[in-house]
Parts: C-alpha cells; sequence; structure tokens
C-alpha cells in the first residue's frame, strides 16, 4: 500500500518537472505584460493580477481565429482522404498476401525516412505547376503523402485483429465481399478507425513545413505559421502569443487524451511516428 | 486465389497504390531529377532547362559547409537521443509499476508527444529568453550565472538551445513503446526470478531488458530518423543560425531552395539526407524487418 502511493508521488513529481514549460505557458498567458517582462517573474501568479485580456488581444489584432479555422478544414480534409485510402488499402495487405504488401512495407519505411524540407521542394514544384499555391486543397494532399503510409499500416494491424471467419460467415449468407466490409468489418473496426483519424488529426495539425512553404496568402495562413510569424516581430507580445498557444493547441490535447489509451495498448511500435 | 478476389483485393488497394505514385514516389524521382539541373533560378518551372550535370554535386559535396551541417546533424541527433532515450526508459519502468492514478499520470507524461513542433519551439524560446526567460532568472537566483545567458543567439549554447526542447517532444516516443514492450512480458517471470531471491538490477537485467531490446533498437531507430529530419523546432526558433551554428542538413536544403533559390544544391543535400538515412536503416534492419514483415 505504502509503497504504491510512493510511486504515485514519484510520478506526480515528475510530471510536474515535465510539465513545467506548459504551466509557464499558461501562466504567462494570463499575466499582464507588465508583470511578465520582468526581472523576477512570478513563480506563482498572484490572484489578483490575473487577467484574460491577452485572450481577447490576440484574436483582435491578429486573424488567429482565420488561422485555426482553416488549420481545421485543412486537418479535417486530410484526415479523410487518408482515412478513406488506407481503410481500403489495409484491409486489402490484412486480408490478401500478396507481393504488394512488401512493397508498402518498404514505402512506409521510405517516408519514415523522407525529411519533410526534402519532399516540399517537389511539392512546391507540382503545386506551382498546377497552379495549387495558397490552394488549401494542395496543402491537404501534401499532408495526406505523410498520412497514407502511416494510417495502412496502422489500420492493417487493426483490421488483422478481427477474424476472417466474421467476414466469411457473412459472405456464406449471400454477402458480396465488398458489403461484408463496409458492414460487417468497418463497424468492428471503429475504435481502430477512430485511434487513426485522431493520429492523423495531430499529425496534420503541427504541419509547418507545408503550410510554409506552399501558403503565401495571409488570409490562407494555418495555425502554425501564424504563430511563428509572431517571433519575427520586433518586441514579441510574450502573453498574446502563449494565449494563441494555448488556444491553438486545446483541440490536440484534448484529441491526445482520447487517443492515449489506445497508444498504449493497441499499437505496435511500427505504426507511430 | 480466386480471379474475382484478386481482382477485389487490387481494387482496394488501387487508391493508395495511386497516393503513394502520385505523392511520394513521382515527387521523389522530381527531387533526383532537379539533383541535376545546375544553376539558381526563381521560375520553377523553367528548372528543366537549366543545364543537365553533375556540378551542383561537386559544388554541395565540395562544400565545407554542408560537412559543417552534417556533424551538426549528428550532434543534434545524437545529442537527443541520449537524454530522451534515459528518460524515455525510466519513465517506462516507473508507469509498469501498479499504482493509484497511474492512468492519469501516464497520460500527463505522454502530453508533451502531442504539443505541435513549433509550439514547443515558441515556449522554449520564452523560457530561455535572455531578459526575461525563467530559466536565466533561475539560474541568476541559484546564483550560477552572473550575466545573462542568450541562448538561441550564442553560436556556443544555441545547438544546446534547440535540444532541449526536441528532447522534450522526443522522450514520450520513448516512453510509449518501452512501455508497451514491458507490458507484453509475462508477469510470471518476475514472480519466479522473486522466488528464487534476484534483486531489483538482476531482475532488470535478465528479464526486462532482453524484453524490450528488439523494441527499443527499433524505437531508436525511428526516433533518430525522425531527429534527424526535425524541421520545425529549429527552424521556428534559430533558423539555422548564428553563424550556422544550428544549421542541420535539413534546415540547409531549406534554406538553399527558399532562401536562395539554389533548388539543384538543395536536392542533393536531400539525396544525402536519404542516404545517411538508408544506411542507418540498413545497419538496423533485423529489427525493422520483424517488425514491419
Amino acid at each position: 500500500m505504502g509503497r504504491r502511493w510512493l510511486w504515485t508521488m514519484l510520478a506526480a513529481l515528475l510530471c510536474v518537472a515535465f510539465l513545467f514549460p506548459i504551466y509557464w505557458m499558461l501562466t504567462t498567458a494570463i499575466l499582464p505584460t507588465s508583470k511578465v517582462l520582468a526581472r523576477e517573474p512570478m513563480l506563482w501568479p498572484a490572484f489578483n493580477e490575473i487577467s484574460l485580456r491577452a485572450f481577447t488581444a490576440v484574436f483582435e489584432r491578429k486573424p488567429v481565429g482565420t488561422w485555426i479555422a482553416n488549420s481545421a478544414l485543412v486537418t479535417l480534409g486530410s484526415t479523410l482522404i487518408s482515412l478513406v485510402i488506407s481503410a481500403l488499402a489495409g484491409y486489402s495487405l490484412s486480408r490478401f498476401r500478396t507481393r504488394a504488401q512488401e512493397l508498402t512495407g518498404l514505402t512506409l519505411l521510405l517516408t519514415k525516412m523522407l525529411p519533410g524540407s526534402l519532399i516540399v521542394i517537389p511539392f512546391f514544384i507540382m503545386a506551382s505547376t498546377f497552379h495549387l499555391i495558397d490552394s488549401l486543397f494542395a496543402l491537404m494532399l501534401a499532408n495526406a503523402a505523410i498520412g497514407v503510409p502511416f494510417a495502412t499500416w496502422m489500420l492493417k494491424g487493426f483490421f488483422d485483429g478481427i477474424p476472417r471467419e466474421l467476414e466469411q460467415a457473412a459472405m456464406i449468407d449471400g454477402c458480396g465481399h465488398l458489403t461484408a466490409f463496409v458492414y460487417v468489418i468497418l463497424p468492428l473496426a471503429r475504435p481502430g478507425l477512430a485511434a487513426c483519424a485522431i493520429y492523423l488529426a495531430i499529425l496534420s495539425w503541427s504541419d509547418f513545413v507545408f503550410a510554409r512553404t506552399l501558403i503565401n496568402d495571409q488570409a490562407r495562413w494555418t495555425v502554425t505559421t501564424g504563430l511563428v510569424s509572431f517571433i519575427g516581430e520586433h518586441g514579441i507580445d510574450w502573453p498574446a502569443l502563449m494565449a494563441a498557444g494555448i488556444v491553438s493547441m486545446l483541440p490536440m490535447v484534448v484529441l491526445f487524451l482520447l487517443l492515449e489509451p489506445f497508444l498504449v495498448s493497441g499499437l505496435t511500435a511500427g505504426s507511430q511516428r | 486465389m480466386a480471379k474475382r478476389e484478386r481482382r477485389f483485393a487490387y481494387a482496394l488497394l488501387m487508391p493508395a497504390v495511386i497516393a503513394v505514385f502520385a505523392l511520394i514516389a513521382y515527387p521523389m524521382y522530381l527531387v533526383f531529377a532537379i539533383s541535376f539541373r545546375e544553376g539558381k533560378s526563381l521560375n520553377f518551372l523553367a528548372l528543366g532547362k537549366r543545364p543537365f550535370g553533375v556540378g551542383n554535386y561537386i559544388e554541395v559535396l565540395g562544400n565545407s559547409a554542408t560537412w559543417h551541417s552534417a556533424w551538426v546533424s549528428f550532434v543534434y541527433t545524437a545529442g537527443t537521443l541520449l537524454p530522451a532515450f534515459a528518460i524515455g526508459l525510466l519513465t517506462a519502468l516507473l508507469l509498469n509499476q501498479v499504482f493509484p492514478f497511474r492512468r492519469w499520470l501516464r497520460s500527463l507524461m505522454l502530453l508533451p508527444w502531442a504539443v505541435p513542433g513549433v509550439m514547443v519551439s515558441i515556449i522554449f524560446l520564452w523560457l530561455f529568453d535572455a531578459s526575461f526567460g525563467v530559466v536565466n532568472h533561475l539560474l541568476r537566483a541559484a546564483g550560477f550565472i552572473s550575466t545573462d545567458v542568450a541562448w538561441y543567439t550564442d553560436e556556443a549554447t544555441a545547438l544546446f538551445a534547440v535540444i532541449v526542447p526536441t528532447v522534450w517532444k522526443a522522450y514520450p516516443f520513448f516512453t510509449l513503446t518501452l512501455l508497451a514492450a514491458m507490458q507484453s512480458i509475462p508477469g510470471d517471470l518476475y514472480e519466479a526470478a522473486r522466488m528464487d531471491g534476484a534483486t531489483l538490477m538482476q531482475r532488470f537485467r535478465h528479464i526486462t531488458w532482453p524484453g524490450i531490446r528488439a523494441p527499443a533498437t527499433l524505437a531508436l531507430v525511428l526516433n533518430g530518423l525522425w531527429v534527424f529530419r526535425e524541421f520545425d523546432i529549429i527552424y521556428a526558433s534559430t533558423g539555422g543560425g548564428p553563424a550556422k551554428a544550428t544549421e542541420t542538413l535539413g534546415i540547409r536544403a531549406y534554406n538553399e531552395a527558399f532562401g536562395y533559390f539554389y533548388m539543384g544544391r538543395a536536392s542533393v543535400i536531400g539525396v544525402l539526407m536519404l542516404s545517411i538515412a538508408l544506411v542507418a536503416v540498413f545497419i538496423a534492419r533485423r529489427p525493422m524487418r520483424k517488425e514491419f514483415f
């Protein structure tokens, strides 16, 4: 009994240490600039100093709302594209053993090695050729290029865990293979699909290199490009920047808390990152 | 396999194959093609008209700045992997114990993984700010420094200052994979060892470590590849400076392409990065194959 609580204490202490950067971001956002730009910063924010001014100010001064909407659109689009393609391919790889399986494995490895700052060069040229610079659709496709290989392998693992007998029984009852897949297998794979979708969403929400290179028009920036634009400014408004950062991170933190149980129990090492 | 079945299998695979060709294979081909086009151009559509030759390779591989970047990449990768692996191993060992609130503490401990790289960068820029950063404040208060350290603008400390946030974002991946591996080790093994009077250290060496060695190697390779091509954290905080102190190969490639418009040279650096990654994977091919095939 005592030993167990000792572990809890130790883990809690480590969490405090590791999450200090996030704590500091929160306190910076809720204190006025005069208290933030101080040689002796307050480690505990005094209660009477707390203000939410930075949260309203940042939305007034910068199109943060637009950037978040753009990010949401791109994330939604690329997640959907990747998920549909990968669910079909993952099922195919799980049920049929062909050379295609090994080839896909190799492709997956290859994409894990591709630096974003390398693949963005041909993407930029392709987008220029098709007049897709400043197009959020091109950005969705770029994110899908990174997402599809991951998601395919991840979902293959989930489909492997669903017994073949289930769709075979449905097919004996007269279903076509496609019908069996859509009505029997996909509903069973729902937790896997959800975990995969969350994973894909976190990936494309975090994207910076594609967004920064393929989008010039400030009204179409995603939130990552927008946040980095604060840094170049003379005299960074830290409370505002931290407030914008918190708002932009919140959806991902919620998604992560939903995804986390799957990460430890369900997924193999190869399917992450 | 029946003919109809096979057609079905390929039909399902088709969208993925198209996506891989259009979005990965063709772009890769473009990189190789461009790496042989010499000179610089603001007109990216006319790259095919530039002279063909190996000039970019001679220029890039003969330039000492390239090898400086390769060295920075190496220090950055190794400097991140070692502490991140140590933290990941320790936290995984801790989280593998049974204790109250474990589920919540585990979530919190893994949280940095979900923070976008750009945001990680911004948070640490603020923590390590020269005048008003809390790190300098704490160091001053503890008496370690008397004058402010300009972490990101001093050549001597910049690389360290980009490694710290990278470690912070990278360790949860190790925690996660090592914890998953530890949880697949049967509990009876520990039970039997305890009966035989094995110490904590002996149990780790003879049960835990053999059980997690393969996944640990794989995680090192995967995380190593990720750190090696990491772009967001460095680009958003230093852009490769000061005086190229944090210019990894990835940053250098990007700057050549979109800072100076030398698409060809950038592509050569890309090809070089890919070759280095391939060599790393080839060395670690055994655990990789076990995981992927």
